[in-house]
């Protein structure tokens, strides 16, 4: 003889069952197994006869209420489940329309070169510090032994504004301010405008960008002015970037190099350095047999060219968006 | 500066290839621009650096080839025979300004023949850019490439009086020269004239009527040395640069003039058939004294950071012409007359570093302790200022600070305005680039039209940079701040309406806003104002304290179309130092509250003509101590607010840091707003 099914217990599942189905299909596949013509309710129904003959009618009564609210509960769920997935057929998204983004700004790219410069200078221990953009012919010139007749001024054609007064044609000229005010030890550098009397054409801009750096102190030499720049080239150019010193001449530093770094195959030149020369010193109140002093200045606008391929220096002026959004 | 290999080769034995050699020069700090072979001969163009007159020959180049190859220099010789009456006789000279003259040579070659020059001349000076002439003058051209010393031909037959004179021009003197030009001198210029008149620019360029012919005899050849700075003046001022006057200025070998003339003067009689007079006249007065410059030799480390042998170093500097005596640990150096730029001994040093090469000297950090990294304050908020203005959208612009003052007039601005005081330049190069700028909207706004024409209509740009006012006799620099918007703001903005997503008053409004929240600067007030450059009803100042710092609004009509711009561009200028002054870049922490708010929702009606900072500061000021913000979130017109009317809708919170407040303590607050509202503005009042 076969036991009584917990009929209870069955429909506890089967509901249970139907309310966790999240789809038709899941639907369809409870009521299988509990409607089905296999399922547990037609199996119970083929299992009757071996029931002892005094339970039949109950237990057959109770199938059916049981097949009933069953068939109740699926259609219910039914329904649920056939207007949900309407609604989200009708609230879908078209996910490949474009996004929505309030537009972004970004840095000229000039400056966004100088602050790479300038960051890494100060992490090299530089002080940044600014400087005025007008200046006096004594400072820009005269205090970097550039006396009135020099021919080295021909190379740094000046705006004048009066007899005295210039645009600053280096920005050399903040290091000898800074000299004039301090005592050594320095390490300090600046950053700006100069402007020299060069028509515009695609390598020339009469007014450009110089960072110039200057460190002052007992013990300060020519391979410390080396190394500082070969660390500066090789943050800025990768960690291979070779530099070459080649002597040069400037009134100011004695003695005095150009710096190139090898970039893209060829010598890119960055600027000029050396050590200040003793009368810079001198002029400035700084001992020379006391103190030595290491200068350099770079150029920011040419190397920025090259490094983006940049072909024409006036393409900075335009401020034309389709290149500034560029970077 | 062109030479000839071949031309180096007969002055010093070379070891090294044409191209060995343009790596070479470099590192000696001579730049090579260019470099033509031909054959197995070569064309350098170098650069020669200002302080090295010494350089600008074929035989300057030579001694740093000899020196850097370890050998000597064969100087060219000149075995003159002097032959006939002493040049006395026919010549005089007469210096009357030693000071500008420190030497005078004057050498008379008769019986010339004037004629064509040997190739093998002809073809040097072409090949180092000199046009080949005639016999004397091509001669003269070769000496000063060969030896770097100019000089100067005369038809000695022209020269009246026999006489050379050096003087300064008489005010109105005329002299046509060599170039064909007709030139009125003034009594800065020093010029060399015979006993009646002046026959040449001293250094500079000679004159035509005194010039070789082709019937010319006899030849008065002038070899001399002139005072730099006077050359360098008088040819910037005339206008006239000479491959002479490049020399002259930079300075040439004084005690070397005479052999250079003695050079010429042998050319001359070997290809030109003349016959060269014995003593040749030569005034100097005041022969330089030999330069003697000590070098501790610690020094040599102690600024180059490599140690460097002093036996090294002595010879270095023998090799390039210095006689060195040993003293202890330092070298007595004595400079040669062809070096005059060497005074110091840093030059000494620069001299063995060159020659040891730059690429010997290690690369060490300082170990030198100086102040740690910082920023100047000022620059570090600038920069924090950019940062604010990009995640505002905005893109950095750079524009040019010259300018010109009818840029102005395209701002609209009236002749008293502040921004017409302009600093001008005294020399200028283009027209339109005049004066320095004081304001950044010229360039911004040429910087939105140069997009839009290029069918960007999307800008948005700031600038911070400076400009420049004149203050009594000198030039005060300003730091500003500028911002142009015009075009959407937003990508992707299909089905959005357009004046949300589209620049306009309120939006730069909200910028400025924005900033100054940023910089943590309260109590800046924002009010309609009268701005030449902004259309009227839709521009405003902004003023901290009651001083003016700005102005921001829509372009004005005629403004954007005298920049070819649409309408809609909305621009503001502010002070930036101004702004920095004020600004707080470290603020203290407020902790968030701990008690819930109380929000209330009131519409106030009010005449139109009230502005709504003017209802603002009434609510806030009669809204009691739990007052914690103000959002305005509707403005309103039409019914059933009344004609002349309209309704601004606030939604005030209230807050209290020590208790939760009450509903009623809100309402009474709520209160008195309506109550201050009605007295002070007659609104009424709708919550």
């Amino acid at each position: 003889m076969t036991e009584a099914p917990d009929l209870d217990r069955i429909e506890q599942e089967a509901l249970a069952a139907v309310e966790a189905a999240q789809s038709l299909e899941a639907l369809e596949d409870v009521r299988r197994r509990y409607l089905g013509r296999r399922g547990v309710v037609a199996d119970w129904f083929d299992r009757l006869p071996t029931l002892p003959a005094d339970r039949r009618p109950e237990v057959g009564r109770r199938l059916n209420d049981l097949r009933r609210r069953l068939e109740d509960a699926l259609g219910r769920r039914r329904e649920d489940l056939a207007r949900s997935a309407a609604r989200q057929a009708a609230e879908a998204l078209d996910v490949t329309l474009p996004g929505r983004r309030w537009r972004w700004g970004r840095l000229h790219v000039l400056t966004r070169t100088l602050e790479e410069m300038l960051e890494i200078f100060h992490g090299l221990g530089f002080e940044i510090v600014d400087g005025t953009e007008v200046e006096t012919d004594e400072f820009n010139f005269e205090r970097l032994n550039m006396g009135r007749d020099h021919p080295a001024r021909d190379a740094q054609d000046s705006f004048y504004l009066s007899d005295d007064l210039l645009l600053r044609t280096h920005t050399t000229v903040v290091d000898v301010r800074v000299m004039a005010g301090r005592r050594p030890p320095m390490r300090v550098l600046t950053y700006g405008r100069c402007y020299r009397r060069d028509a515009p054409d695609a390598t020339h801009m009469p007014l450009f960008h110089q960072v110039d750096g200057f460190m002052v102190g007992e013990r300060v030499t020519m391979a410390d002015l080396k190394g500082i720049l070969a660390s500066f080239a090789r943050q800025m150019f990768g960690p291979d970037a070779v530099t070459r010193f080649v002597p040069s001449y400037f009134p100011f530093t004695e003695p005095s190099a150009e710096v190139a770094v090898r970039y893209g195959g060829r010598w890119l030149e960055l600027g000029g350095c050396g050590m200040f020369h003793p009368r810079v010193l001198e002029m400035a109140g700084i001992d020379p047999a006391r103190y030595t002093a290491l200068a350099f200045g770079l150029g920011v606008d040419r190397p920025a060219m090259v490094r983006y391929g940049i072909p024409d220096i006036r393409l900075f002026w335009d401020n034309d968006l389709r290149l500034l959004e560029q970077f | 500066m062109r030479v000839l290999l071949s031309w180096l080769k007969e002055l010093v034995d070379i070891p090294w290839t044409a191209e060995e050699l343009a790596d070479r020069l470099p590192m000696l700090g001579i730049g090579v621009d260019a470099v033509d072979k031909t054959g197995d001969d070569a064309v350098f163009d170098l650069e020669i650096p200002a302080n090295r007159g010494d350089l600008m020959s074929h035989l300057g180049v030579a001694r740093e080839l000899a020196a850097a190859a370890r050998t000597a220099v064969r100087p060219p010789a000149a075995p003159v025979r002097r032959e006939g009456p002493p040049t006395a006789d026919y010549v005089r000279v007469e210096v009357q300004e030693p000071a500008l003259c420190p030497r005078f040579t004057a050498a008379l070659i008769t019986d010339v023949r004037v004629g064509p020059t040997p190739a093998w001349m002809a073809r040097r000076l072409e090949a180092c850019g000199v046009r080949s002439i005639n016999t004397v003058v091509d001669v003269t051209n070769y000496v000063m490439l060969e030896l770097g010393q100019p000089m100067h031909a005369f038809d000695y037959d022209q020269i009246r009086g026999g006489r050379l004179v050096v003087r300064l021009a008489r005010p109105g003197e005329r002299l046509q020269t060599l170039d064909g030009v007709e030139r009125t001198l003034d009594a800065q210029t020093l010029v060399v004239a015979d006993a009646e008149r002046a026959v040449g620019i001293a250094g500079i360029i000679g004159g035509a009527d005194t010039e070789i012919r082709p019937a010319t005899r006899r030849v008065l050849l002038e070899a001399a040395a002139w005072h730099p700075p006077l050359i360098r003046r008088t040819s910037k001022r005339l206008g006239v640069r000479t491959e002479s006057s490049a020399r002259f200025e930079r300075g040439v070998d004084v005690d070397a003039v005479a052999a250079a003339s003695a050079r010429a003067q042998y050319l001359l009689q070997e290809i030109a058939g003349g016959r060269v007079l014995p003593q040749p006249l030569d005034h100097y007065p005041s022969p330089a004294p030999a330069r003697t410059v000590e070098l501790p030799w610690s020094r040599v480390s102690r600024l180059l950071g490599v140690e460097i042998s002093l036996d090294r170093g002595a010879a270095i500097l023998t090799g390039l012409g210095f006689t060195v005596r040993r003293e202890g640990d330092r070298l007595a150096v004595q400079v040669p007359s062809f070096r005059r730029d060497v005074e110091r001994p840093e030059d000494l040093i620069e001299e063995v570093a060159r020659h040891h090469g730059y690429d010997r000297i290690p690369e060490t950090l300082p170990l030198e302790v100086t102040a740690q990294g910082a920023w100047a304050p000022a620059l570090r908020a600038e920069r924090a200022v950019r940062d604010v203005l990009i995640r505002a959208g905005l893109t950095e612009a750079l524009t040019v600070s010259l300018t010109h003052p009818r840029a102005l007039d395209r701002l609209r601005l009236p002749p008293d305005h502040p921004w017409r005081a302009m600093v001008a330049l005294r020399n200028p190069l283009v027209d339109d680039h005049t004066h320095l700028r004081t304001t950044l909207l010229v360039g911004l706004l040429e910087a939105v039209r140069a997009n839009v024409s290029r069918r960007v209509g999307d800008v948005h740009l700031f600038e911070i940079g400076r400009t420049f006012h004149p203050a009594g006799d000198g030039v005060v620099e300003r730091r500003r701040l500028g911002v142009v918007t015009t075009g959407r703001l937003m990508t992707g903005a299909w089905n959005l309406p357009a004046e949300a997503v589209t620049a306009s008053y309120y939006h730069l409004k909200g910028i400025v806003e924005g900033l100054l929240g940023e910089l943590r600067i309260g109590g800046a007030e924002v009010e309609a104002a009268d701005v030449p450059w902004l259309r009227p009803g839709r521009s405003a100042r902004l003023s901290l304290d009651g001083q003016e710092i700005g102005q921001l609004g829509e372009l004005h009509p005629d403004v954007a179309a005298a920049f070819d711009l649409p309408p809609s561009v909305y621009a503001a200028h502010l002070d930036l130092e101004a702004l920095l002054a004020r600004a707080v870049f470290h603020p203290r922490f407020t902790p968030p509250p701990r008690f819930p708010p109380v929000r209330r929702d009131i519409a106030v009606v009010v005449s139109a003509d009230v502005p709504a900072a003017e209802v603002h500061r009434v609510l806030t000021e009669s809204a009691g101590p739990h007052l914690e913000a103000v959002e305005l979130f509707d403005v309103y017109t039409g019914p059933p607010v009344p004609p002349g009317h309209r309704s601004l809708a606030f939604a005030l919170t209230f807050r209290s840091s020590e208790r939760t407040l009450s509903a009623e303590e809100a309402d009474e607050a709520v209160a008195a707003v309506r109550w201050a509202l009605e007295q002070r503005l007659r609104a009424k009042i709708r919550e």
